[in-house]
């Protein structure tokens, strides 16, 4: 059963999440949504088919979430661009991309330790080793067909890529590599 | 002439449809309508957005409770006439042994929409 204690702090919770959302929505209709949708939430918050509190609650953060997803179909519908979409892509360092890639290759390297730890004295990175050279032979034979990289001169990359096997490649993939021109057409108004 | 355009019949879209048709002078709010059609919030707003856009269904608010309560006032949804007349058409077409065209759903001729 729901302590006196957390109702108001879920409610209050699921409405930040919603005020947020409504953010996102121009000005009156977001605020109408606003009232809309927070008005919803005692309904959830004393639905009496729902048997426990804390899944009242839960049910009430899960609707304030469901909410950020309709904020942004109803930004779509209304037929606005987005502020951001309308700018030029701005050619800023690839941060996410970088960690992408070097967090996938800690999740690799983790899965062969483990492999390595639960049988030792077996060769686990022997049959690795014709991957990574496939993997550095198309890395440089990227750079080669490459018209221009970013960052660092042709010659950087292939140097970071031969002294660091699989992260330099990662990198130069993730961060170094011109990503295809995409032909987009121009914005309809 | 208002119907159904540019909207598929999807499962959910109809789930709530029958859920207005089941008493078409019920209003609903919107907590009231995803339970009843097992729908969550980001799936079910859109939809009433879109339905409210091409007239099928109203919204209003409820006045402020005079209990005092405290709680807020509920926006809460009703079909027109339009849409009832409409949705009976669409579901029955959805149900009935006619093949419905479910891979080319019927759209307006450009330039006769209302």
């Amino acid at each position: 059963m729901t302590g006196p204690a957390r109702t108001p702090r879920t409610q209050r919770l699921a409405e930040g999440l919603i005020r947020r959302a409504c953010r996102r929505l121009p000005g009156e209709a977001g605020d109408e949504r606003y009232r809309e949708w927070a008005a919803e939430l005692p309904a959830i918050l004393s639905d009496p088919d729902i048997g426990s509190g804390l899944r009242r609650s839960a049910r009430a953060l899960g609707y304030a979430t469901g909410v950020f997803r309709c904020a942004r179909r109803l930004g779509r519908l209304g037929g606005r661009p987005r502020p951001q979409a309308s700018l030029p892509a701005r050619p800023g360092f690839p941060v996410r991309r970088v960690v992408v890639g070097v967090a996938s290759y800690a999740a690799v390297v983790a899965i062969f330790l483990a492999l390595a730890a639960a049988r030792p004295g077996r060769p686990v990175l022997l049959p690795v080793l014709p991957a990574a050279a496939a993997f550095v032979a198309f890395c440089l034979i990227d750079l080669a067909r490459a018209g221009r990289v970013r960052y660092l001169p042709k010659w950087g990359w292939v140097i970071v890529c031969l002294i660091q096997i699989p992260l330099g490649g990662i990198m130069y993939l993730a961060a170094g590599k011109v990503p295809p021109a995409r032909t987009e057409p121009p914005a309809q108004p | 002439m208002c119907r159904l355009h540019d909207v598929k019949l999807t499962g959910p879209l109809e789930r709530v449809l029958r859920v207005f048709l089941a008493d078409p002078s019920a209003r609903h709010y919107g907590y009231d309508l995803m339970k009843a059609a097992r729908l969550p919030s980001g799936t079910l707003y859109p939809m009433l957005a879109r339905l409210h856009d091409q007239g099928l269904v109203t919204s209003e608010w409820e006045p402020p409770p005079d209990d005092a309560a405290g709680r807020p006032p509920r926006k809460y949804y009703q079909l027109t006439s339009d849409g009832l007349r409409v949705v009976r058409l669409e579901l029955a077409r959805a149900s009935g042994g006619a093949p419905r065209a479910a891979h080319a759903p019927a759209r307006p001729v450009p330039g006769s929409a209302p």
